[in-house]
């Protein structure tokens, strides 16, 4: 019963924040027939939206994933890519997605739907970054494969993919260490840490790593440890265009392989690993005492 | 439900304090809290007679103010002293921010010890103090952040007219909150909760307030009230989104919680 008068109830209330999806279904998605004939849009629709039945793909919140409204997460996502740009002046919190709320009309009580350490904010932002490095290694495969440019050496193709993804976190510099610590919260830390692995495979990935042995593991470690280590030191460079770390990345690259030449891999890309933890552990916790200060 | 409230006004907060044993302080600070309001906020707190409710949100949002100030000025380093005289004095005329609170009750009575409270603790502004009835706010659409009813919703007759009008009151974005008490799950402390609310409040009611039957009402009206998924559903059914809860004190008072998206 419910279900049947769920989806004229909601859409005409027309949602106040909501917008459509497409500009194409101009016209009302329901027609308030009490009937709920559902017939699927002929373009530009979801695709898993069966044509028969009242109600296909009820959420038990009545219909607001249907056709042509935003669901949620949506609207949550423009929420929080429109706080953005205020992070460099309030930092990673609730305030920031407060303003952000307020750019897209929204009343700054919308920041409540998310946490109020920033945790959701800056997970947004991590992934988005994966996301546009995904796209830019996925564009540079293309040129390869079309021939039109050179397939670069291993080294070549980490450094460059680790700077394209470090260059991401420049404009959010100095509120960078906050976001961190906030990543390395017990409650953050499995959502951070599949963030990065996702970020280390798909760079592999990319980089022609076709191995399914035991080195698909200690490359993966490598290159974590690679990664978090540049990105400590970016945190405390201040040498024009962050050029002292692009060294410090080169050197490392260089290390990563000249280790797997040598027979003791394993042991040694352990050690690696447990210095590179180490440091950065006290890195942070360098940056953690400073931080009443940002 | 005008009587009970007329007759129990100004011994409301001290009954408030021997019934929940002083844990309501708690509750309404946590309810704050979840609010987490950002200076410039505004806030309609219905059913907020005394106003508990509408102090805690000038107090949150005075400190969290205070702190962006603060932080602002450390980042004027090399500011002249003038400068930052300046800054402070423009500063000080705005404590709160713009952060505003009407204070909306059925009952006259109620809002004047709210207003002789207010006066007494030193709150002046951002409070406004209004009267009206849940079921049909004296508002315009569009106008409040966020929608505040702290154990009130219980003593509306049309719950979902008061939800509706909640809904119609906000702005988009804005966020409707209520305190209420819910349904204990757990069945030992559900026997401990009815024999301490039917064997000892309305007694404390006598001693008191002098009224035994007010409270007894009050018990009663607690026990008929839908628990925390029907009183989810009815939310959703205003119109709002993500429409959560949380437990409080295993069940004994819930917060609920929805968005106008």
């Amino acid at each position: 019963v419910r279900c049947q008068h769920y989806p004229p109830l909601r859409a005409l209330q027309a949602s106040a924040a909501l917008r459509r999806v497409s500009d194409e279904h101009k016209k009302e998605p329901f027609t308030s027939s009490s009937q709920q004939q559902f017939d699927p849009h002929p373009a530009g629709h979801q695709p898993e939206q069966e044509p028969q039945g009242p109600h296909p793909s009820y959420t038990g919140q009545g219909g607001q994933e249907s056709e042509d409204y935003e669901s949620e997460e949506q609207l949550q996502r423009r929420i929080l890519t429109a706080a953005l740009e205020f992070v460099p002046e309030h930092g990673w919190t609730a305030e920031a997605i407060a303003e952000g709320a307020k750019t897209l009309g929204l009343s700054v009580a919308a920041a409540g739907m998310f946490h109020s350490d920033g945790s959701d904010l800056i997970l947004h932002f991590v992934s988005e970054c994966n996301a546009k490095l995904s796209e830019l290694l996925e564009k540079e495969q293309k040129l390869v494969q079309l021939g039109e440019a050179e397939k670069k050496p291993t080294d070549e193709f980490l450094r460059d993919a680790v700077e394209a993804r470090l260059r991401m976190l420049i404009p959010y510099i100095e509120k960078w260490p906050q976001a961190l610590s906030v990543l390395l919260l017990p409650r953050n830390i499995p959502s951070s840490l599949s963030l990065l692995t996702s970020l280390i495979d798909d760079i592999w990935h990319y980089a022609g790593d076709q191995s399914t042995d035991f080195n698909w593991y200690t490359r993966r470690a490598v290159l974590t440890g690679i990664y978090n280590t540049t990105e400590l030191v970016m945190l405390q460079d201040s040498s024009p265009d962050f050029e002292d770390t692009w060294r410090f990345l080169e050197n490392r690259v260089a290390d990563a392989m000249n280790m797997s030449n040598t027979a003791s891999q394993v042991q040694s890309t352990g050690e690696a690993v447990v210095q590179g933890l180490m440091g950065a552990a006290v890195t942070v916790s360098n940056v953690e005492t400073l931080r009443p200060e940002l | 439900v005008y009587q009970v409230f007329e007759s129990v006004a100004k011994k409301y907060d001290v009954m408030n304090d021997s019934m929940t044993l002083g844990i309501h302080r708690v509750w309404k600070d946590f309810l704050v809290h979840k609010m987490n309001p950002c200076p410039g906020t505004l806030l309609l707190d219905v059913a907020g007679g005394t106003g508990d409710i509408a102090f805690r949100f000038i107090n949150y949002v005075r400190s969290v103010r205070e702190r962006q100030l603060q932080r602002k000025l450390k980042q004027h380093q090399n500011l002249s002293w003038q400068e930052i005289f300046e800054n402070y004095q423009e500063d000080k005329c705005n404590s709160l921010g713009d952060s505003q609170v009407v204070v909306c009750d059925i009952n006259r009575e109620m809002l004047k010890v709210g207003k002789q409270k207010a006066q007494h603790l030193g709150y002046s502004e951002g409070l406004s103090w209004v009267l009206g009835n849940a079921e049909e706010l004296p508002f315009d659409d569009d106008k409040f952040d966020v929608y505040t009813i702290a154990f009130g919703i219980r003593n509306v007759t049309r719950i979902d007219l008061a939800l509706q009008e909640a809904y119609r009151v906000l702005k988009p974005g804005g966020r409707f909150l209520c305190l209420e008490f819910s349904h204990v799950s757990n069945p030992l402390l559900s026997r401990l909760y009815d024999l301490y609310s039917f064997q000892v409040i309305p007694v404390l009611g006598e001693v008191i307030a002098g009224d035994w039957r007010s409270y007894q009402y009050l018990v009663e009206s607690i026990r008929q009230f839908p628990p925390q998924e029907e009183l989810k559903a009815m939310i959703e059914d205003a119109g709002f989104f993500k429409v959560d809860y949380e437990n409080l004190n295993f069940g004994i008072v819930a917060i609920h919680s929805g968005f106008k998206l």
